[in-house]
């Protein structure tokens, strides 16, 4: 076993210029190394963001309420009608609290404001346990990009707010993945989607209209 | 549900921090916070606002410098736990795997850090892990703490960041910290996402929680102050 002045040491190295090469290698190979060139591309492009407003938080989180209508949804339809059992019946369950929950803290916050609930159609996505399971990962990466993308575009106190519940996204994400058996965390930085995209990825889903 | 009862000091301590209403008073009162941790993060955030006042690495504002290298001890704490654990050998099967790929990722994040700051960039501090990362199950259980604890400490401060792309840099590492934590969660038998809403932790409060554990045994230094010379 190493003493911990050895550990120690040896981790100067690997962050040092006298880079350990198998911590590179392996860093590499996990596409690690990633990581500089996006939050690169990511500071290029924050400078050209619109200035947060109430209003544009308004419109901000009438999208993401039919992010959370079809989360809400789409977990319901499943735990009725895809014969989940186990691991992934209790994953269901739970995100479908926590999906409620998010909805009803969207909808009081844009009050008499909010959109009606949206229209939904999943197909074959919430008809077996191997497409339930596929479409929750597709998803909750999804709200993970979507809200990750407004969060400059935000007053600081609804960014405060979309953070409290993004990371619990994130937390459904990688649960679903290690129940699949899949690298739970398959990125260093998770890559944001604009509010295009996450429109086009609800519609990917299953959103009508 | 969470059902370890012996579950990590840490981690209760972030989840009483959660009750607590977040407190910008709290943070101020430094006399005995900085008495407590002179060694920790404080100190470097401390010494950098005074230092930087002048000049900010790349035209970052003080506080986004000061923040920033709050995240970067975080991250060397973490990275450095996984890279001890995976050489120890101590770990098998997914958590083995799951060391590795999470282990990466935070050794990039440092890099990130550190290509960020330039030469503002605290310096690693040496750490002790005290024996969690020579045997499989106080790993996980001190990886779930560390994960736990990185979520609540970004989402404290994402609001505090003046640049917006070191926000949208900080929101993205936020929600991968969140995956790392329900990851290791699973691994460690617990549920991995148990509220619908996680809370935030104040600066004072994680720098209390990584003191108390007492992992970190040498403060963290600007590197700008004067290189080390290595030999090797």
């Amino acid at each position: 076993m190493l003493s911990v002045a050895n550990v120690e040491h040896r981790q100067d190295e690997a962050i040092g210029v006298t880079s350990s090469r198998r911590v590179l290698i392996k860093a590499a190979a996990l596409g690690a190394l990633a990581t500089s060139p996006l939050i690169g591309r990511l500071i290029r492009s924050g400078a050209a963001l619109a200035a947060p407003s109430k209003a544009q938080d308004a419109k901000i989180l009438q999208l993401v309420l039919q992010l959370e209508y079809l989360q809400v949804a789409f977990y319901e339809q499943a735990l009725q009608q895809a014969s989940l059992k186990g691991d992934l019946r209790d994953f269901a369950q739970t995100t479908l609290g926590h999906e409620r929950q998010h909805l009803a803290a969207i909808k009081n916050a844009l009050g008499a404001k909010a959109g009606p609930k949206p229209k939904f159609d999943f197909g074959q996505r919430t008809k077996s346990p191997d497409a339930f399971t596929r479409t929750a990962i597709r998803l909750e990466d999804i709200a993970v990009a979507g809200y990750n993308g407004q969060a400059t575009n935000l007053t600081k106190g609804t960014l405060a707010a979309a953070a409290e519940i993004v990371s619990v996204e994130a937390r459904h994400a990688a649960w679903v993945r290690a129940i699949a058996g899949e690298v739970a965390a398959p990125v260093p930085v998770d890559k944001p989607m604009t509010a295009k995209q996450l429109a086009e990825g609800l519609h990917e889903i299953g959103l009508k209209g | 549900m969470d059902g370890s009862p012996s579950f990590d000091r840490f981690l209760a301590a972030v989840d009483r921090d959660g009750a607590i209403a977040e407190t910008r008073t709290r943070a101020e009162a430094s006399l005995s916070r900085r008495r407590l941790l002179g060694l920790a993060l404080v100190g470097a955030g401390a010494s950098l606002i005074g230092s930087s006042r002048a000049r900010a690495a790349r035209g970052l504002a003080a506080s986004d410098v000061s923040i920033l290298n709050y995240a970067l001890v975080l991250e060397y704490l973490q990275a450095s736990f996984y890279t001890e654990a995976e050489r120890s050998g101590a770990l098998s099967g997914k958590t083995a795997e799951a060391a590795r790929v999470v282990g990466a990722t935070e050794r990039a994040h440092v890099e990130a850090f550190r290509e960020l700051l330039k030469s503002q960039a605290v310096k690693r501090p040496t750490f002790d892990f005290q024996g969690a990362t020579e045997q499989q199950q106080p790993f996980l259980k001190t990886a779930v703490a560390f994960e736990d604890l990185a979520v609540a400490a970004y989402k404290g401060q994402a609001p505090k960041l003046q640049s917006n792309a070191v926000l949208a840099a900080a929101v993205g590492i936020h929600s991968v910290e969140a995956r790392h934590a329900a990851w290791m969660r699973e691994l460690f038998g617990i549920t991995p996402a148990v509220h619908a809403f996680d809370k935030p932790a104040s600066r004072a409060s994680v720098t209390e929680i990584v003191a108390s554990t007492h992992f970190i045994v040498a403060k963290p230094q600007l590197t700008k102050r004067r290189r080390p010379k290595y030999t090797g």
